[in-house]
C-alpha cells in the first residue's frame, strides 16, 4: 500500500514539474494579488487619522495594524482556496484521457489513489500560502510598498499553530475539490460547481473583509467558515489575541472537525466512483 | 486442462434496462489465445470490463484463474493485464516513467521493475524512445507503449481490446509475432477482441462470435469456416458461350451453381472444394465441354462472421468503459454517474 501511495505521489510530482507555467503561477499569483489588490485597496484610509482612528482601525481589523496586514493573512485562505480549486481537474482529465481507467485496472488499493493525490495537491495548495506570507513580510523592506507588520514576538507554538491551521485548510479544500473530480465527468460540470463555491466560500469568511462590516446573519455564517477559523488562528498569533471570542486552539479544533468531515466525504465519493459498477 | 476464464450466465443490464450482455457462458483454457468477435455494440467491451473487474456483472458469475471477479477483484487485477483500445499513457511523462508508474501501482519495487521495464521496452522496440515524452510518440509507438503497459507486471492472463487498431502492417505483423511468442514461451493466456478478422484467424486457437450480448458460435477458426459449408469451386469453360450450370447441378453434393463473371465462369458452392474437383472435371468431360480453368476458394472468417451476424450496419450501443470515455451508461447524458 505504501509503495502504491508513493507511486501516486511521484506521478503527481512529475506531472507538476513538467508544466513550468503551472509552477510559475504558484509564485506569480500571490505576488500579483499582494501588489495590485493589497497595495491599492487600503481600507484603513477610509477611517479618520490620528490615535482614535488608529484604534478604530485596529479594532475593526481584529488587531491588524493596517488593512494590508489584515489582507495579507487573508491571502493565505484565498491562495489556498484558489490552488485547491483546480485539484480535481487532474482527476477529470485523467478520466477523459483514459489514464484513470488504466490506474483503476491495477490492483492498487483505491484509497491510495485518493490519498496520494490528496497529499500532493494539499501540499501544492499550502506552500504558495506561506510564500504569500513571506512576500508580504518582505514588502516591509521595499520602499514605497506597504508590508505585513506583525507583533515583535511570534512564538514557536504560534508558528506551529499557523502551520497546522494552514495545513488543515489546504487538506479540506483539496479533499472537497478532488472529490468533485472523481464524481463529475464533464469539464463544464466541474467548473460550474467550482465557480459556484469559490466566491461564497471566500466572501462568507473574514479573509478579505472584517466581520464588523458584515450584517448580523453573515457574521454568524462567517464564524463557522473554515477560512475564517484559519485566519483567526493566524491573526491571533501574528497580531493580538484580544478581540476574538475563542483562543486559537478552539479554532484549530473547528478546523480539525471540518477537515475530518470533508476528507471523509472525499474518501466516500472517490471510493464510490472508483468502485466497479 | 486448467481454465483461465470461466463464465456462467454472465450478463450486464445497464440502468434503463439496456441488456449489453445477455447471458454468456465461456471457458478459456490456460495458455490459449481466445478471439472474441462481434459487430459494434455486440457487448465485447462490456464483457471484457466485467472480466477485468471494471464493471460489476448484473447476473451470473465469472472466475479468472479460479478467482471470483466480484468477490476478489483486487486478486484478479494482480493476475491480469489489459491493453486498452486507445492510448492510456500520460503524454507529459516519458515512456519509461509511464511504465515505472504502472509497475509501482502493481506493487513492484523499483529494483524488480527496472529489468522488466528494460525487457518490455526492448521487445516492443521502444528502448530508443524510452526517455522521450509520450506526447512526441507516433501512433504506432503509442500503441506499442500501450501493449507494454499491459504486460509490464508480467500478467498470466492478458486482455487485448482491439490491440492493433491504428497500427501499420509492419506494426501488426510485429505484434502478432510478439503475442504468439508470449503465449508459447511464457504460457500467457490471451483474450483478444478485434475487428480485424484476419488477425483473429491468424492468432486465435478458438474464436467466439458475440452479437446482441449472446455468444452465437464458438470453435476453432477452421471449424467455424468448415461449419459454414461453403467452399467454392470456380469453373471456367474454354468457350465462354457454354452454360456449365445444367452440367454442374447434376453432380451430387453441389449446393449452388451460379454465374461467376463475364468470362462464362460458374461458381459452385460445395462442402469440401478439393474433393469435388475430380467430379466436376469428369462431368464436363462426359458432356464434352473443354475447361479453361478450375480453382478452389476457401471461405474466410469474414464470410463466417457476416453469415452469423448479418450484413446490416451497427451503431455503437454499449458504453465503452475501456476507452477512457466517461461512463454514463446507455440512455443517460448527465454530468454525473
Amino acid at each position: 500500500m505504501i509503495r502504491e501511495y508513493g507511486t501516486v505521489l511521484r506521478r503527481e510530482g512529475l506531472k507538476w514539474a513538467r508544466v513550468p507555467i503551472w509552477v510559475a503561477s504558484y509564485f506569480v499569483v500571490p505576488i500579483l494579488y499582494l501588489v495590485l489588490f493589497g497595495q491599492a485597496f487600503d481600507l484603513g484610509k477610509l477611517f479618520p487619522s490620528g490615535v482614535g482612528g488608529s484604534t478604530y482601525v485596529r479594532g475593526a481589523l481584529l488587531g491588524a495594524p493596517d488593512y494590508f496586514s489584515y489582507f495579507a493573512v487573508g491571502m493565505v485562505a484565498f491562495v489556498t482556496l484558489t490552488a485547491a480549486l483546480y485539484s480535481g481537474t487532474g482527476i477529470l482529465f485523467d478520466k477523459q484521457l483514459g489514464i484513470h481507467q488504466r490506474m483503476i485496472a491495477t490492483p492498487a488499493p483505491r484509497g491510495t489513489l485518493f490519498a496520494g493525490s490528496l497529499t500532493f495537491r494539499s501540499f501544492s495548495a499550502a506552500w504558495p500560502a506561506f510564500l504569500a506570507l513571506g512576500i508580504a513580510l518582505a514588502f516591509t523592506r521595499v520602499p514605497g510598498l506597504v508590508g505585513l507588520s506583525t507583533r515583535p514576538s511570534v512564538t514557536a507554538v504560534g508558528v506551529a499553530e499557523i502551520v497546522g491551521a494552514e495545513a488543515m485548510l489546504a487538506v479540506m479544500f483539496t479533499a472537497l475539490f478532488l472529490s468533485f473530480g472523481y464524481v463529475l465527468n464533464t469539464n463544464e460540470a466541474y467548473f460550474g460547481i467550482t465557480s459556484l463555491l469559490n466566491l461564497p466560500i471566500l466572501f462568507t469568511s473574514n479573509a478579505m473583509f472584517p466581520e464588523g462590516t458584515m450584517p448580523g446573519w453573515l457574521q454568524t455564517v462567517t464564524a463557522y467558515n473554515p477560512a475564517s477559523m484559519a485566519t483567526n488562528v493566524m491573526r491571533q498569533n501574528l497580531f493580538v489575541t484580544s478581540g476574538y471570542p475563542y483562543p486559537p486552539t478552539v479554532y484549530l479544533l473547528g478546523l480539525l472537525a471540518w477537515a475530518t468531515c470533508l476528507v471523509s466525504i472525499g474518501l466516500y465519493l472517490s471510493a464510490r466512483s472508483l468502485r466497479d459498477r | 486442462m486448467t481454465e483461465a476464464i470461466v463464465t456462467e450466465g454472465l450478463g450486464k443490464t445497464f440502468p434503463g434496462g439496456v441488456d449489453a450482455v445477455g447471458s454468456v457462458d465461456l471457458s478459456v483454457a490456460q495458455g490459449e489465445i481466445y478471439g472474441f468477435l462481434g459487430p459494434n455494440g455486440a457487448g465485447k467491451t462490456t464483457l471484457i470490463s466485467m472480466l477485468t473487474t471494471l464493471l460489476r456483472p448484473s447476473r451470473g458469475r465469472a472466475e479468472v484463474e479460479g478467482i471470483d471477479v466480484v468477490r476478489h477483484p483486487e486478486q484478479v487485477r494482480r493476475r491480469i493485464g489489459l491493453v486498452f483500445q486507445r492510448s492510456t499513457a500520460d503524454d507529459t511523462l516519458t515512456g519509461r516513467e509511464n511504465l515505472e508508474i504502472l509497475a509501482g501501482l502493481h506493487g513492484l519495487s523499483p529494483r524488480a521493475a527496472r529489468p522488466r521495464i528494460e525487457e518490455v521496452l526492448a521487445r516492443l522496440d521502444l528502448a530508443g524512445a524510452a526517455e522521450r515524452r509520450v506526447g512526441t510518440y507516433s501512433g504506432g509507438m503509442r500503441r506499442r507503449l500501450e501493449i507494454a503497459a499491459g504486460i509490464v507486471h508480467d500478467p498470466s492472463l492478458l486482455f487485448l481490446d482491439e490491440p492493433t487498431l491504428g497500427l501499420d502492417p509492419q506494426g501488426r505483423a510485429g505484434f502478432w509475432a510478439y503475442v504468439r511468442e508470449l503465449c508459447a514461451k511464457e504460457g500467457t493466456t490471451i483474450f483478444l477482441t478485434t475487428h480485424y478478422l484476419d488477425e483473429a484467424d491468424h492468432l486465435s486457437d478458438r474464436i467466439s462470435i458475440l452479437d446482441h450480448g449472446r455468444v452465437l458460435r464458438t470453435g476453432t477458426p477452421a471449424a467455424l469456416k468448415e461449419a459454414l459449408g461453403s467452399d467454392m469451386v470456380l469453373v471456367r469453360p474454354a468457350d465462354r458461350t457454354v452454360d456449365l450450370r445444367p452440367i454442374l447441378r447434376t453432380i451430387p453434393g453441389v449446393v449452388l451453381a451460379e454465374p461467376g463473371g463475364p468470362d462464362g465462369g460458374v461458381r459452385v458452392r460445395v462442402t469440401r472444394a478439393e474433393s469435388f474437383v475430380p467430379s466436376i472435371v469428369r462431368a464436363c468431360d462426359a458432356a464434352r465441354v473443354e475447361l479453361a480453368a478450375v480453382s478452389t476458394v476457401k471461405p474466410s472468417l469474414d464470410e463466417v462472421f457476416l453469415a452469423v451476424t448479418g450484413r446490416e450496419y451497427r451503431e455503437e450501443a454499449e458504453p465503452n468503459h475501456l476507452a477512457g470515455v466517461p461512463d454514463r451508461g446507455p440512455g443517460r447524458s448527465g454530468g454525473r454517474r
